[in-house]
C-alpha cells in the first residue's frame, strides 16, 4: 500500500510584479515536521498560500493530502489546520463562540483536548476575541486548529509575537501532535531556534527559490566550521564544497557543507578546531552562499 | 445548501445581529414618527429611507471589506470551502441579513400608508418601487464589495448608489404615469409600474449573479 504524501509541489511558479516564486519543489511525508525557513520576503507565505489554495500557481503542480490545489481545496481543508500569524478571528465574538463554531464544522473536533488547551494556554472562553492580547490571540487560533485534529498542520510564522514561555508551550503541543504517525506539520519561520527544536526536515528558501532541503540531522552533520593555521606565505588549499573562506593572517576559517573526517585528515596538522554549527549559522551561510552563486 | 454553508450563513446573522436589530428599530422609529401626522411624515420617511440605505452600506462594508481588512478572511478561508463557495455563501448570507429589516420596514411603510387616513393610498406603487430599488441598490453594493479590494472604489460605489436613490425618486418616480395617481385615494398598478418593477427585478437578478461570474472565478483570493 502506498501512503499519500501530505504535500507535493513540483516545479511551482508564481509571479507577482516584484517577486517570483520559481521552480519550487517540495514534499512532506506523513509523520514529519518540516521547518520551512527563509528571510523576510523569501516566499514562505506565498508558498503556504499556494498550499492552502488561497493562490493558484502559474505553472507546476500543488497537491495537498492527495488533492490538486486550488481546485480540491474544499476537500483538502477538511484535514488541514492552517494558522498564520496575520490570521484574525472575529473580534466581536467570544472564544467560546469560535470553539462551538469550529466544533460544528469539523467532526473530529476533540472537546476534551480543546478544554485542556484552554487551561494550558490560560485563555478565557467567555472573553471577546477583540480583547485578547497578541499572544493570547495566536494561542486561540492555534487551539482552534489543533483541537480539530487535522492530519496536516500548516503554520505560517505561528510563534512570532509570542513570549519565550508561550513559544515553549506551543512547540510542546506541536510535538504532541506528531505522536500520531499519520499527522504532519509544515512550520514556517525565520526563528531557527524554534525550527531546530521541533523539525525533523528543514527546507531553506530565499528570494523565491528553494536553496536546500534535507533532514535536520543531515544538515547538522554535514556543516562544519574549520579553523586552520597555515604557515606564513603558504596558499590556502583549494577544497571542494567550501561555502566560505575567511583569511586573517595565518588563520583561516573555512565553512563547508560536505564535512567528513577525511577532510580533516587531508588538512593535516594545521587544523586548530572543528566546530559544529547551529541551524541559524547554517541557514545564514546557505543563504549567503546561494546569493553569491547567483551573483545577487 | 450544505451544512457548512448553513453554519456560515448563521455566523453572518450572529455577528451582525445587533446591526440588524438596531437598523430595524431605527427604521421602525422613523415610521412611528411618520405616523404622527402629515407634518412629521417627511421627517419620518427620510429617517426610514436613510436607515435602509445606511444599513446596506454598513452591512456590506462590515461583513466583507472589514473582514478582509481585519484579516478574518484568512480564518474563514481556512475552512473547508472553495472560493466559489465563499462568494456564494456571502451573497446568500448577506442578502438574507438585509432582507430581515428590509421586509419589516417595507411592510411597515405599506401598512403606514394603508392605515393612515390622511395619507393617499395612491402612494403605494411608488413606495413598492422605491423599496425594491433599495434592494437592487444594496445588491449592487454587496456585489461591488465582493469584487473590489480597493477602498477608493468602494467609496465611489457608495456615493454613486446613494445618489442613485435621489435620482430614482426624481427621475423614475417623477414620470407622469407614476406621478398622476400619487395623491389619489386608490393605488393604480399600471403598465409603467409593472415595467419599472420588472426592470428592477431583472437588474437585481443580474447584479446578484455577477459575483458568481467574476469574484467566484478569481484564482488568487488573497
Amino acid at each position: 500500500m502506498t501512503t499519500t504524501r501530505h504535500i507535493e509541489m513540483h516545479g511551482v511558479r508564481k509571479a507577482f510584479r516584484f517577486f517570483t516564486l520559481e521552480d519550487l519543489s517540495l514534499d512532506l511525508e506523513p509523520g514529519q515536521i518540516m521547518g520551512f525557513v527563509g528571510p523576510n520576503g523569501a516566499g514562505k507565505s506565498t508558498t503556504i498560500r499556494l498550499l492552502t489554495g488561497l493562490l493558484a500557481p502559474d505553472a507546476g503542480e500543488v497537491r495537498v493530502l492527495g488533492h490538486a490545489m486550488p481546485e480540491g481545496q474544499a476537500l483538502a481543508k477538511r484535514d488541514i489546520g492552517f494558522v498564520s500569524d496575520d490570521m484574525r478571528l472575529f473580534s466581536h465574538a467570544t472564544l467560546d463562540w469560535h470553539m462551538r463554531f469550529i466544533a460544528s464544522i469539523y467532526p473530529n473536533w476533540d472537546e476534551q483536548y480543546a478544554k485542556a488547551l484552554v487551561r494550558r494556554f490560560n485563555l478565557h472562553p467567555e472573553q471577546n476575541v477583540g480583547g485578547l492580547s497578541t499572544g493570547e490571540h495566536v494561542k486561540a487560533v492555534l487551539l482552534l486548529a489543533l483541537a480539530r485534529r487535522p492530519r496536516l498542520l500548516i503554520l505560517d510564522e505561528p510563534t512570532s509575537g509570542l513570549d519565550p514561555v508561550a513559544r515553549h508551550e506551543l512547540l510542546g503541543e506541536f510535538m504532541e501532535v506528531l505522536k500520531d504517525d499519520e499527522r504532519s506539520i509544515l512550520f514556517s519561520s525565520h526563528n531557527t531556534v524554534d525550527v531546530e527544536r521541533i523539525s525533523d526536515r528543514i527546507t531553506f528558501i530565499d528570494r523565491g527559490r528553494l536553496v536546500d532541503s534535507s533532514d535536520k540531522e543531515d544538515f547538522l552533520e554535514r556543516w562544519r566550521r574549520i579553523q586552520l593555521q597555515i604557515p606564513a606565505g603558504t596558499a590556502v588549499p583549494d577544497l571542494p564544497h567550501v561555502v566560505s573562506k575567511v583569511v586573517d593572517g595565518q588563520f583561516v576559517t573555512i565553512t563547508t557543507n560536505r564535512y567528513s573526517p577525511d577532510l580533516v585528515s587531508f588538512l593535516g596538522s594545521g587544523v586548530r578546531e572543528v566546530q559544529r554549527m547551529s541551524l541559524e549559522e547554517i541557514f545564514v551561510a546557505t543563504v549567503m552562499h546561494h546569493r553569491e552563486l547567483r551573483g545577487t | 445548501m450544505n451544512m457548512l454553508a448553513r453554519k456560515l450563513i448563521a455566523k453572518e446573522f450572529y455577528l451582525l445581529r445587533w446591526l440588524i436589530i438596531g437598523s430595524t428599530v431605527a427604521g421602525i422609529a422613523g415610521l412611528l414618527i411618520a405616523a404622527e401626522g402629515v407634518m412629521r411624515f417627511n421627517i419620518g420617511m427620510l429617517m426610514w429611507l436613510t436607515t435602509i440605505v445606511a444599513f446596506g452600506v454598513v452591512l456590506a462594508t462590515f461583513a466583507i471589506a472589514n473582514e478582509r481588512k481585519e484579516r478574518a478572511l484568512q480564518f474563514v478561508l481556512s475552512l473547508p470551502l472553495s472560493h466559489g463557495d465563499y462568494v456564494r455563501i456571502k451573497v446568500i448570507g448577506l442578502f438574507l441579513c438585509f432582507l430581515v429589516p428590509w421586509v419589516v420596514l417595507s411592510l411597515g411603510a405599506i401598512v403606514l400608508i394603508v392605515v393612515m387616513p390622511n395619507l393617499p393610498d395612491g402612494m403605494l406603487p411608488n413606495i413598492v418601487l422605491l423599496c425594491v430599488f433599495m434592494l437592487v441598490n444594496y445588491a449592487f453594493v454587496l456585489c461591488s464589495a465582493l469584487h473590489t479590494t480597493s477602498e477608493g472604489m468602494m467609496t465611489l460605489v457608495i456615493i454613486v448608489t446613494n445618489m442613485s436613490i435621489t435620482l430614482f425618486i426624481f427621475l423614475v418616480l417623477g414620470v407622469s404615469a407614476l406621478r398622476t395617481d400619487f395623491q389619489g385615494p386608490n393605488p393604480v398598478w399600471n403598465d409603467t409600474f409593472w415595467i419599472v418593477l420588472g426592470v428592477e427585478l431583472a437588474t437585481l437578478a443580474v447584479t446578484l449573479a455577477l459575483p458568481y461570474l467574476f469574484a467566484a472565478r478569481r484564482r488568487d483570493f488573497i
